[in-house]
């Protein structure tokens, strides 16, 4: 196999810069990074150390300000807004901290919203809606509106609707930092077994240990660098 | 695209909010409504009142006002005689002396109001075909016949002028003999009575106009009469030229009625706007996710297009409904006339268009407040 086939995300000299007033804020300073399809990194480090900044990056969320950033083999830094959003909708899912569903849809409308970008029948759409609401195990709240739903399961249904397109990549922002630790245990299941059962390459921040510790490998950000590497 | 079930259900998450739009836009559909209805009803009342079969003899530089022209008497029946081509009944040519002034009615003696009024003689009915004796009879001397929308435009009560009612002309009493109807035209707010009469109370030797009606004849022959018969110093002039000229005349007070309801309708916009801007906060991080997940700006304003239109449509039918039930109807005055509001088919289509700009319009604070922050700072911003 092509080692080159083998890296999903590829990050050289990766540098984002925000201007605040007449500052700039350097979230990211020059960070190599590379990630193997089918890996699942955990990225920890202290409050605005830039892991969502980097996350953002990787999720073609937010354009680099300088060097070069590669993800599931395209460019990003060279992607329009609008092709960008295209890209994401194809290549990655993004799970948040606080799940950021649509409060006024219900979970399987919540979960089906990404499959409605793509040409696909009512049927086609129904049946990976209620396929994958069936993996993450709510297949029986398909119809409950989020504010029926507990953290737990509002987390799960965003790790659906993250999940339902199929994309290589899944990204997630703290996605038990709001969890009780039961909770948080069901997602970090789900997570890992996405990664063991279903060969999905995740990049989760977080800043509990134990979560970390499901990964393949955790990495340490500290003030936009990579500090050290752990695990397998 | 985002389904049509996400814009409804949006609609009804803050309910004081739909109600704001609902009745703002309903609002400024009924002001813009109205407005196009004095528009429509005042174009259309003076383009009614003018035949272009009838041929207007006018004092040569007085054409824009009848009630500044002055024509020697003697040239109504120089005209009779001379003009062939006329239109004849029963043996009388068409062929009206008339006298229009303003003039004070009064109900008591201290209520006096100024009214346009017009002395005529029976042939008047000959040229001016619309007009019909509604009530009563046509005046003799000491009387005189009022338009059947004279009290309107006077301000007098609806009664004011049934036949045999006294009134005050220029504080004489006289009597009313009968009320008469001419659809749609400006006669039916004006007073009509003996010629004889109102020039012997006004102190007139001349009189105002002749109003020809053509049969076989041609304008051009009256023109040329009036050319030849430089002495009378007579200027002809279609009457539906000249009520298109008065209509030109009247274009600002249109453009007043415009100019109110686009200041209302300002106003509840920029109101509107300012409440619906506040009313998004929540909404900036929602939608950010949407973007996350791969919508891209368009289908997401396309959304908020649908879901302010839809809005802005439930205002529309308000106010046609308001409009139907509470305007159409009312007469309205102006100087020379009364004329009554309709909700005709563009006065709707009008409305309608409004309706629908509000609602794009509408979707420009939601879409400006949710798309315009960078992507990174909606997905961490509170809601
Ligand atoms: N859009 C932005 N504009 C300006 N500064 C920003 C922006 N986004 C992030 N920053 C700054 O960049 C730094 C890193 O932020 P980032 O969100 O990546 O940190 P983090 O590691 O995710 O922190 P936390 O653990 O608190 O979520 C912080 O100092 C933050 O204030
Ligand atoms: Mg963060």
């Amino acid at each position: 196999m092509n080692d080159h086939d083998d890296i999903l995300i590829r990050c050289h000299e990766l540098t984002k810069h925000y201007r605040r007033g007449d500052r700039t804020v350097t979230p990211l300073q020059a960070l190599d990074l590379l990630v193997s399809r089918g890996e699942y990194l955990a990225l920890m480090g202290p409050s605005g150390s830039g892991k969502t900044t980097l996350l953002n990056l990787v999720a073609g969320i937010d354009s680099p300000s300088e060097g070069k950033l590669e993800v599931c083999g395209q460019d990003l830094t060279q992607l329009s807004r609008g092709r960008l959003a295209r890209w994401r909708a194809h290549h990655v899912g993004y799970i948040f901290q606080l799940y950021h569903l649509v409060p006024v849809l219900t979970a399987f409308e919540n979960v089906e919203l990404p499959l409605l970008l793509d040409d696909l029948s009512r049927r086609e759409r129904r049946e990976r809606v209620e396929s994958t609401l069936a993996l993450v195990g709510l297949d029986d709240r398909m119809h409950h509106f989020p504010r029926e739903l507990s953290g737990g399961q509002e987390q799960r249904v965003a790790i659906a609707r993250a999940l339902v397109g199929s994309p290589e990549l899944l990204v997630a922002d703290e996605p038990t930092g709001d969890l009780d630790r039961e909770a948080a245990d069901a997602v970090l299941g789900l997570l890992r077994s996405l990664s063991r059962e279903y060969g999905k390459t995740i990049v989760m921040v977080t800043h509990d240990p134990r979560a970390a510790q499901a990964a393949d490998r955790i990495l340490h950000l500290e003030k936009g660098r990579l500090l050290e590497q752990e695990g397998a | 695209m985002l389904p049509l079930g996400y814009a409804i259900r949006n609609l009804f998450r803050d309910p004081t909010r739909l109600l704001q739009a609902v009745l703002g836009s309903a609002l400024v559909v009924l002001m813009v409504m109205v407005a196009a209805a004095i528009n429509g009803g005042m174009k259309d009342v003076l383009s009614a009142s003018g035949s272009p079969d009838n041929v207007l003899l006018l004092g040569a530089g007085s054409e824009e006002s009848v009630l500044r022209s002055e024509i020697a008497e003697r040239s109504a029946g120089i005209a009779e005689t001379s003009l062939a081509g006329l239109s004849v009944v029963a043996g009388i040519r068409a062929v009206s002396p008339e006298v229009h002034q303003m003039a004070f009615l009064s109900v008591s003696k201290d209520d006096r109001r100024q009214a346009f009024v017009r002395g005529v003689t029976p042939r008047a009915l000959l040229v001016h075909r619309e007009t019909v004796v509604q009530q009563g009879r046509f005046p003799e001397s000491g009387e005189i016949m009022a338009g059947r929308l004279a009290w309107k435009r006077l301000g007098f009560p609806v009664d004011t002028f049934t036949p045999g009612a006294r009134v005050f002309f220029e504080d004489i009493p006289v009597n009313v003999s009968g009320v008469f109807a001419a659809p749609g035209t400006v006669m039916e707010s004006e007073i009509w009575m003996p010629l004889g009469d109102l020039r012997s109370l006004s102190l007139r030797e001349n009189l105002s106009c002749v109003v020809l009606r053509l049969g076989e004849g041609a304008f051009e022959d009256v023109d040329l009469f009036t050319k030849q018969r430089l002495d009378l110093e007579l200027s002809a002039l279609r009457e539906s030229d000249y009520f298109a000229g008065l209509s030109v005349f009247y274009a600002p007070v249109r453009g007043m009625a415009w100019m109110t309801a686009l200041l209302i309708a300002t106003g509840a916009v920029l109101g509107g706007l300012n409440t619906l801007y506040a009313a998004f906060a929540p909404r900036i991080r929602e939608i950010a996710a949407l973007q996350a997940i791969g919508f891209g700006r368009g289908p997401i304003m396309f959304s908020f297009v649908q879901e302010s239109t839809l809005a802005c449509l439930c205002g529309t039918l308000l106010a046609a409904l308001v409009a139907i039930w509470c305007v159409d109807g009312i007469a309205v005055s102006f100087s020379i006339g009364s004329f009554v509001l309709r909700v005709t088919p563009q006065v709707a289509v009008t409305g309608l268009v409004t309706g629908l700009m509000l609602g794009i319009l509408g979707a420009i604070p939601p879409g400006l407040r949710c798309l315009l922050p960078p992507l990174p700072s909606a997905l961490r911003s509170a809601g």
